[in-house]
């Protein structure tokens, strides 16, 4: 069947039928299709739900989504039930019975899948009043759990290539690029450069032809934003890179995507094929003059691949390494001809600006960082998940509101945001508004919006060690500072670690830092020491424990703690015993037991195990290590009780 | 005394402990050699050897003193790193045309401290000769019509690394090798793009590839214990492969699942929450799967 739309009248009609359809059948079942859902038996949950509703004949009444990423990833897997918008999660597969005869066919409402809110055990079950939903403002995820992204036709129902209509109808590329100016979108992978001006710059080079690139190379660890855009709504951004490319004059568009996103990698070629089918990517794009398309070039696991020069060799075939800037991608870029690199996220907005226009875009957010941000909440905190929000929210808001705060009321210490080029932002900056600028100040950065929650139980050297490991691995090597410094930051960090830190290397640290920051040719060189930086500035006092009292205060340094069975509260159930993978503990059933500290390789196991309410095992640094009893061998529980008498 | 008189040189092909000998031999009774060797520097096999057969005599200590004997004596000129173009022989008159590589480095000034080869960057680079005519067919014919799929597009290594990848878990050789034939590209290119990815190897990886996370969120729920399980259980380290070629474990940087964190990713795969206890379940199922 031909499905190309041959002009924009032909896409209009097609939008009126679509959505026509849809009213029809009321009740949507959506499940959550994203990554994480996945892992979870979402695909098994699909299965049993078409099967229950083809069993019990209520396929003309209902129908059943799979969706991208909803965003709520700590209770996946996920469905979300329309028309009222009830919310089930942490479900298992054979649940999908359950909810097809007692919520679909009795009507009842099942309060035992529904969101509970911790403290008072209440439960919600509309989606819309869930506190991590509430507070967000979805633009960029709009259609995120309303569509099926492997479907172009959902799509195309929620307002989608409207944006295309109205740009392709009535606006020259130099209103395009206006617009988008004066709507103040920055670029959402972290430096924050201003859309508008990229795009201008590559419009008046007189070179041809012209490139674009969705740079869906996300390597930040702890960050998914552009993955879960590409799982849940792959065609925002064609819409945004067809866009993007008629305001520069692009024929060619090409997305460089991560090779471990398998899933992301078959919706956007699912998606770029029905759109090639519908005539919205190819020659002469809905009747009008403009002709695009895009190709899919897969990264091969490598963090310098997001720099956009980098990200240029590997597409050429090069090695990719980054080059000097300027000349600018904008100006000379992939083979030499200029090119505009935008995130994913930059490009999902674009239709949105246009669809709604500059004025109610630029309401949003703060007064330089206009818009939304998504971040991935992430690390010690309640409600694990996809969130967006707008510019300008403070950190409370996020960590507390939709956060849901920090588990076992743990105190905060501390955020780190963008990733490893970021740097951690202490807990007592709860009110920090977050955009591009305040979050440069306080030494970190809005990178691609990777926000991991760290309690009181993380060591703060121990993460920079981790960021700096991660950052010396992936450095290219062209600049020696930046390979050998990386080295250098990492042998220091790890000996501190060790407890054979020096006075010295406090300074030493700090002043390398610098000297990578300033002589480093590309971004990744620039802001690999911030981990550092940002620790060595809000949290220096764990590093002179480190160094001077050989002390880990939050406990983490394997080399400076011990693990310890305080005798007085050991009850000998030998749960301990059974589980230790190095036989270092001693005793037996109502013996007090002791720890070897020769075979202990303080794996954890034995503080894991030991039931809460007798918590006998315990971390010990620093001065503690020496104010222990040690006894010589197990004495029975009772007589030591008496004893202690 | 006319007929004393030794005119002549001669050249020795080879500065190995043979040839080595026969040098220091010539140039004792009078005759200037030239010795032409390959290698960057004489010494050739001996010097990799521990013990000589039959009277176990240490190879070092036998070929030290004529290594030192070679260098110093006055009637030897050493032309290493070379090799013999073209042999022209008349009446007993032999021309001899020797091309010499280049070292890049002034040789007159060159100490051979060895400072240079300690400090150099990309000294594990591993430097091979280009081939040419590369025939690939049996095993790896299926390379030759992923090269063909790609030819024409631009940058079409990347494409083609990522099929053969997909196709053969790891690049031998050869089949690097003929990759740069085909495209036209310099063999130490396509190497180092191969072994600059973390999801390429030049080392053969199993069928299905383990990747355990050691991103951030992974990391503070103790990716690191899974992965020491995963290796107890295959009785292989990270970076190895099972001897049946089925499984390969690595630690990956980030697989973007945080929420399910600790996740481990196999083939396409994602398993969140992963508990020490599933592993050896996760292990068996992909073994029944190949049987």
């Amino acid at each position: 069947m031909n499905r190309k739309l041959k002009n924009i009248n032909d896409l209009k009609q097609k939008r009126k039928k679509l959505r026509k359809s849809s009213e029809d059948r009321r009740i949507k079942i959506m499940v959550c299709t994203g990554s994480g859902c996945v892992a979870g038996g979402a695909f098994k949950l699909l299965e049993i739900f078409e099967n229950e509703i083809q069993k019990n004949g209520l396929q003309e009444k209902v129908q059943v989504i799979k969706t991208g990423c909803n965003g709520f990833c700590g209770q996946g897997p996920l469905v979300v039930v329309h028309p009222e918008g009830i919310f089930y999660g942490w479900l298992k597969p054979e649940d999908a019975s359950i909810i097809v005869k007692e919520h679909l066919i009795e009507g009842k409402l099942l309060k035992k899948f529904m969101y509970t809110v911790k403290e008072t055990t209440e439960t919600i079950p509309y989606a819309s009043e869930i506190p991590f939903f509430k507070k967000q403002t979805p633009l960029v995820l709009r259609n995120k759990g309303k569509i099926d992204p492997e479907n172009i036709e959902h799509y195309i129902a929620e307002d989608g290539y409207s944006a295309l209509e109205k740009v392709l109808l009535s606006m020259s590329p130099e209103e395009v690029i206006d617009e988008i100016s004066k709507s103040g979108l920055r670029g959402r992978g972290g430096a924050g450069f201003p859309t508008g001006l990229k795009w201008k710059i590559c419009r008046t080079q007189k070179k041809n032809p012209k490139y674009l690139i969705a740079n869906c190379d996300e390597g930040d660890p702890g960050a998914y934003m552009d993955r879960s855009i590409m799982e849940s709504d792959p065609h925002s951004v064609i819409e945004g890179m067809i866009i993007a490319a008629y305001a520069i004059g692009a024929s060619r568009g090409f997305v460089y995507i991560r090779t471990e996103y398998p899933l992301a990698l078959k919706r956007i070629n699912i998606a770029i094929s029905q759109a090639r089918e519908y005539g919205l990517l190819g020659e002469n794009i809905l009747g009008s003059n403009f002709s695009f398309d895009i190709e899919i070039r897969e990264g091969a696991g490598a963090f310098v691949c997001g720099e956009e020069t980098a990200l240029i060799n590997s597409i050429e075939g090069k090695i990719p390494e980054p080059k000097q800037r300027p000349p600018y991608p904008a100006e000379e870029g992939l083979w030499g001809c200029p090119t505009v690199i935008n995130n994913v996220e930059t490009l999902a907005n674009v239709p949105v600006i246009i669809s709604k226009g500059a004025d109610w875009y630029s309401k949003i957010g703060t007064e330089k960082s206009k818009g939304t941000k998504i971040f991935s909440l992430v690390g010690k905190i309640n409600n694990t998940g996809l969130i967006e929000v707008p510019m300008g929210i403070t950190l409370k808001e996020i960590i507390y509101d939709i956060g849901g705060g920090i588990p076992g009321n743990k105190k905060l210490k501390a955020v780190q945001t963008g990733g490893p080029s970021g740097g951690c932002i202490p807990g007592d900056m709860l009110n920090l508004k977050i955009d591009y600028e305040n979050l440069t100040q306080v030494g970190s950065m809005m990178g691609s919006g990777g926000m991991i929650v760290m309690d009181e139980d993380t060591c703060m050297v121990d993460v920079a060690k981790f960021f700096i490991q991660f950052t010396h691995d992936e450095s290219c090597g062209k600049c020696s500072i930046c390979r050998e410094g990386s080295g250098a930051l990492l042998e220091v960090l790890t000996r501190i670690t060790k407890g054979e830190g020096k006075e010295e290397d406090i300074d030493f640290l700090q002043e390398l830092g610098e000297a990578i920051k300033d002589a480093s040719m590309c971004g990744l060189g620039k802001t690999l020491p911030n981990p550092v930086l940002s620790t060595l500035k809000y949290f220096r006092e764990e590093y002179e424990a480190h160094i001077k009292e050989k002390k880990c205060p939050a406990r983490v340094c394997k080399d400076l703690i011990i693990y310890y069975i305080l005798p007085e509260k050991c009850v000998g159930c030998t749960k301990c015993l059974r589980e230790c993978p190095t036989g270092a503990i001693q005793g037996e059933l109502k013996y007090i037991h002791i720890i070897n500290q020769d075979m202990c390789s303080k794996c954890g196991t034995c503080f894991e195990v030991c039931p809460p309410k007798v918590s006998a095992v315990v971390k010990l640094t620093g001065n503690e290590i020496n104010n222990i009893t040690h006894l010589e061998k197990p004495v029975a529980v009772e007589a030591y009780k008496e004893g202690s008498k | 005394m006319e007929k004393d008189k030794k005119i002549g040189t001669a050249l020795i092909v080879g500065g190995g402990i043979a040839g080595m000998q026969a040098a220091l031999d010539l140039a004792d009774s009078g005759i200037k050699v030239y010795m032409v060797e390959e290698k960057p520097g004489i010494g050739g096999i001996m010097s990799q050897l521990d013990k000589t057969f039959p009277t176990n005599d240490c190879a070092m200590c036998t070929m030290a003193p004529r290594l030192v004997s070679v260098g110093r004596h006055k009637d030897i000129e050493v032309i290493s790193y070379a090799e013999i173009e073209e042999v022209k022989r008349n009446n007993g008159n032999f021309k001899v045309i020797v091309k010499k590589k280049p070292r890049y480095i002034k040789e007159d000034i060159c100490t051979g401290c060895g400072a240079c080869v300690n400090n150099c960057p990309t000294r594990r680079v591993i430097q091979i000769k280009e081939s040419k005519g590369i025939k690939l067919d049996g095993e790896y014919s299926k390379v030759k019509e992923i090269i063909e799929k790609y030819r024409r597009i631009k940058g079409p290594l990347m494409p083609i690394l990522h099929e053969i990848n997909r196709v053969y878990y790891y690049f031998p050789e050869e089949v690097l090798r003929y990759v740069a034939q085909e495209l036209g590209y310099p063999l130490t290119d396509v190497l180092r793009i191969a072994t600059f990815y973390n999801a390429f190897s030049i080392k053969p990886r199993g069928k299905y590839t383990i990747n355990v996370c050691m991103g951030t969120a992974c990391y503070v729920r103790k990716s690191e214990m899974i992965l020491d399980k995963f290796s107890e259980l295959l009785k292989i380290k990270p970076e190895e492969t099972t001897e049946d070629r089925l499984f390969t474990l690595r630690s990956v940087r980030c697989l973007g699942c945080c929420g399910l964190a600790p996740a481990v990713m196999i083939g396409n795969e994602i398993y969140g929450k992963v508990k020490l206890s599933d592993i050896q379940t996760i292990i068996n199922k992909y073994k029944e799967k190949n049987e």
